[in-house]
């Protein structure tokens, strides 16, 4: 318990040698992973097939196997078509931002469900790096906090640890966007006076280094000034699905360094 | 050692399906906590030192993909062990009942200090009333005890171990 507690309290920095048994089970858990993840995909085109197949055999029990060999090979291919549209549209993306990204496939998520982690199916052997920022067609998705040589893991924008520098792209009003425990998001440290409205969307502003200028972060829902305190309470509705990511983008380039200055 | 080894392989087996399922399966967050089931096992049933060290290694595994502080599930399994260790000792049973209840409390603690834990000051209110939903997603982990439990068992008849009772 006092080696665990030592754990905690050292604080670790990126690298430490503390962190290379957890970054060994990330590399080591992988393949099983990777299998469930197949299994999953597959998985739900069964559980289509198994009604399918009900009223089939109500119709005629002689065209069952056919049937079953055709509904299998059109969900397949139904599924192929998603996972080719997905990565084209990353591939697209990834032209759009003219920088280095590389794409990954997500194959797992947090492991207690209270934090927001997910786990990718790309590690450094294809070059990625602790603090890459990581993004979908959706919008910003998150940044990697372990890397091992076969797999990652990425900190969702939505977990209550995250903070990402961002404004509102209609008043230009600037603050940190996080997470809160109930998935969402909020925007603090905006000051009562700035002209922010629900509908509006957040952007990043790239002052982080982490993530390029302009990406889309999510929407205002909510703006409410309770309490004395000199900042706006802002509710943001992320731009990503984090519960129906199947790939992302991560990109490899860091971003150009900014002035603080996000007006024009 | 088989039981060293028993464990470890049950521990890599429920992260995988911890880590999977609940991304592709829509059962929000009623995923038992099944590394922390086998933790309570251990600790009710082996109480050797190096079963506390694997206890340590149970939830050092949890933190790697988990969150982003490396020992706080590490911290409360091996805490969790001591406990079920203490308790088997005292009231001098192994009894399944006595398991359900203590993954109950040790799932509903541990989530509780993973969100204070993580975030203390921002999130001491939002934990409590997060409460409820912790509370819900121990009940799965206890409902779920009963069958690790026996799991483990067949498990260890399997390679050999010989079940023995607690020591008065």
């Amino acid at each position: 318990m006092l080696w665990a507690l030592h754990l905690l309290s050292a604080g670790l920095a990126p690298g430490a040698r503390a962190e290379k048994p957890s970054l060994g089970l990330l590399w080591m858990l992988k393949p099983v992973q990777t299998v469930e993840a197949n299994i999953a995909d597959d998985s739900t085109g069964f559980v289509h097939d198994y009604f399918d197949l009900v009223n089939v055999r109500q119709e005629n029990k002689q065209l069952t196997e056919e049937v079953t060999s055709l509904e299998s090979q059109r969900t397949r291919l139904a599924e192929l078509e998603v996972e080719n549209r997905h990565l084209s549209d990353l591939l697209e993306l990834r032209e759009v931002l003219s920088t280095e990204a590389v794409a990954a496939r997500v194959i797992g998520a947090d492991a207690t469900e209270v934090s927001s982690t997910l786990i990718l199916s790309e590690g450094s052997n294809d070059g990625l790096r602790r603090d890459m920022a990581v993004i979908s067609t959706e919008g910003v998705v998150g940044k990697l906090i372990a890397v091992a040589p076969n797999a990652s893991r990425v900190l969702l924008i939505n977990d209550h640890n995250a903070g990402l520098d961002a404004f509102d792209q209609r008043s230009r009003a600037r603050g940190i966007v996080g997470g809160v425990l109930d998935g969402n998001l909020t925007m603090k440290y905006v000051d009562r006076t700035e002209d922010v409205k629900p509908g509006d969307a957040v952007v990043t502003s790239g002052m982080d280094g982490i993530f390029p200028r302009g990406l889309l972060v999510g929407q205002i829902t909510q703006v409410s000034q309770e309490g004395p305190g000199l900042f706006l309470n802002i509710d943001i509705r992320p731009a990503a699905d984090f519960r129906k990511l199947e790939h992302v983008l991560i990109l490899t380039q860091k971003p150009p360094q900014l002035a603080p200055n996000v007006n024009g | 050692m088989r039981v060293v080894a028993l464990y470890a392989i049950a521990t890599l087996i429920a992260l995988a399906l911890e880590t999977t399922i609940p991304h592709w399966l829509p059962i929000g967050g009623l995923m038992p906590n099944l590394v922390l089931i086998l933790a309570v096992d251990l600790g009710m049933k082996h109480h050797g030192a190096i079963d506390a060290l694997l206890a340590f290694g149970m939830g050092y595994a949890i933190d790697s993909f988990s969150g982003t502080h490396l020992g706080l599930n590490a911290f409360m399994l091996t805490l969790t062990y001591a406990i079920a260790y203490g308790l088997s000792r005292y009231l001098i049973s192994t009894s399944t009942a006595i398991g359900v209840f203590l993954v109950f409390v040790a799932a509903t603690l541990t989530g509780f200090v993973n969100v204070l834990g993580t975030a203390p000051f921002e999130a001491s209110s939002g934990a409590l009333a997060m409460l409820p939903e912790l509370a819900l997603r121990a009940a799965v982990s206890a409902l779920f005890t009963p069958w690790v439990f026996a799991l483990m068992g067949l498990g260890k008849r399997a390679v050999g171990l010989r079940l023995r009772p607690v020591r008065e």
